[in-house]
């Protein structure tokens, strides 16, 4: 019964698994390609995720600059291998750390929305700054890859059940003392 | 009551306003006592109220040069689609207008019917409905990414913020606040379990 249970839960991570690995690939494409153009008085300059960042700390926004890069870097490399963490546990058999892996499952699922901060930005910069000749921004081909990453990325969460990291049936918490 | 993050089932209880339950199992949260009676309804009527300017007035307006170019909040949306980013710009209208306006609609239909004395047919169904606009209902992620873009803009271009900014803000704001003080577990009915559960 539970070598049938395990197989079934072994059945169930497939899509989360196959999601994933699309978003890992995805983000190859979504850091290398640009994600911005701006043309500045006939001056063109391509940015990637990495180097709008890094542009904006050499401008002095220090702040602004480590809150791109939390967003659109790390968090979905954090998600993707916290899933991948979850899911090879789940693999191996019943994971002894269900409650650790189930918090780690949830602070996921809270975390990946902030990862559409460099869709939102693009779309607001392409749409407010067109100056003609003076200033142009345009988006480019990384952010569409980007936001398929992060698409991909919600929707492994979303496939993944964490139920099935409870399919042993671990023995509830003790009660709280009085 | 059913736990959503380990299947478990649950004794419901009828909790205080601050406190929390909490999955004897997993110790995932599983409701919170809720704040007055009214406070969500009137929370999500005014977001809705609020969401009209955020869609109609002015966003942002932005000046270089004598040249000024004003942006409402689907002006962003409408580049991408022009510059042939159909999907993208799609996404973007979901995510930053449409299911959070759609969201406290839900919300509000939810607690609506209750303070009329009238109740609706299938509250588990649009629960569920409300819990599925979450993952993309997502305006506090616009405003932060409008406000890096301020940032990042500096002195290139004169700035200026229009009322409809401020309205997107209030009304996501009033998302938050619905969503911390909506009830999932009132209306929540056990999801059908997907998986090794769902056969075992």
């Amino acid at each position: 019964m539970k070598r049938a249970s395990m197989g079934l839960s072994l059945k169930g991570t497939s899509a989360a698994t196959a999601l994933a690995v699309a978003a890992a690939l995805m983000l190859v494409p979504a850091n290398l390609l640009p994600v911005l153009t701006t043309d500045q008085a006939g001056k063109n300059r391509d940015d990637t995720i990495l180097s709008g960042a890094i542009e904006l700390w050499k401008h002095g926004l220090g702040a602004i600059s480590v809150i791109v890069i939390t967003a659109s870097i790390i968090i979905p490399i954090l998600k993707l291998a916290g899933l991948g963490w979850i899911i090879v546990s789940v693999r191996r058999g019943p994971p002894k750390n269900a409650r650790r892996l189930t918090r780690v499952y949830a602070a996921l699922d809270f975390i990946g929305r902030w990862s559409m901060l460099d869709v939102f930005l693009a779309a607001f910069l392409t749409g407010l700054v067109q100056f003609g000749e003076l200033t142009m921004v345009e988006a480019r081909s990384g952010i569409v890859a980007f936001a398929a990453a992060v698409i991909l990325t919600v929707l492994a969460t979303q496939a993944f059940d964490p139920r099935t990291l409870w399919a042993a049936g671990p023995a509830p918490l003790p009660a709280p003392s009085p | 009551m059913t736990c959503r993050l380990c299947g478990l089932d649950h004794r419901s209880v009828r909790l205080a306003p601050g406190e929390t339950a909490r999955c004897t199992r997993c110790d995932g949260l599983l409701a919170k006592g809720r704040h007055g009676g009214d406070f969500p309804l009137v929370i999500c009527v005014t977001g809705l109220v609020l969401a009209l300017p955020a869609c109609f007035l002015p966003f942002i307006s932005a000046g270089k040069l004598g040249a000024e170019r004003i942006s409402t909040l689907f002006t962003g949306v409408g580049a991408l689609w022009d510059n042939g980013m159909r999907a993208l710009a799609v996404l973007v209208l979901l995510c930053g207008a449409l299911l959070p306006i759609l969201l406290l609609c839900t919300l509000a239909v939810l607690q609506a019917p209750a303070r009329v004395g009238r109740w609706i047919a299938s509250p588990e169904l649009l629960a569920r409905a409300a819990r599925s606009l979450e993952l993309g209902a997502i305006p506090e992620v616009q405003v932060l990414a409008v406000l890096v873009a301020l940032m990042k803009l500096g002195t290139q271009v004169n700035v200026t913020i229009g009322p409809a900014f401020w309205c997107y803000c209030a009304m996501s704001f009033c998302l938050l606040l619905a969503q911390r003080g909506f009830d999932q577990g009132a209306f929540s009915e056990r999801p059908p379990e997907r998986g090794a559960l769902k056969e075992s």
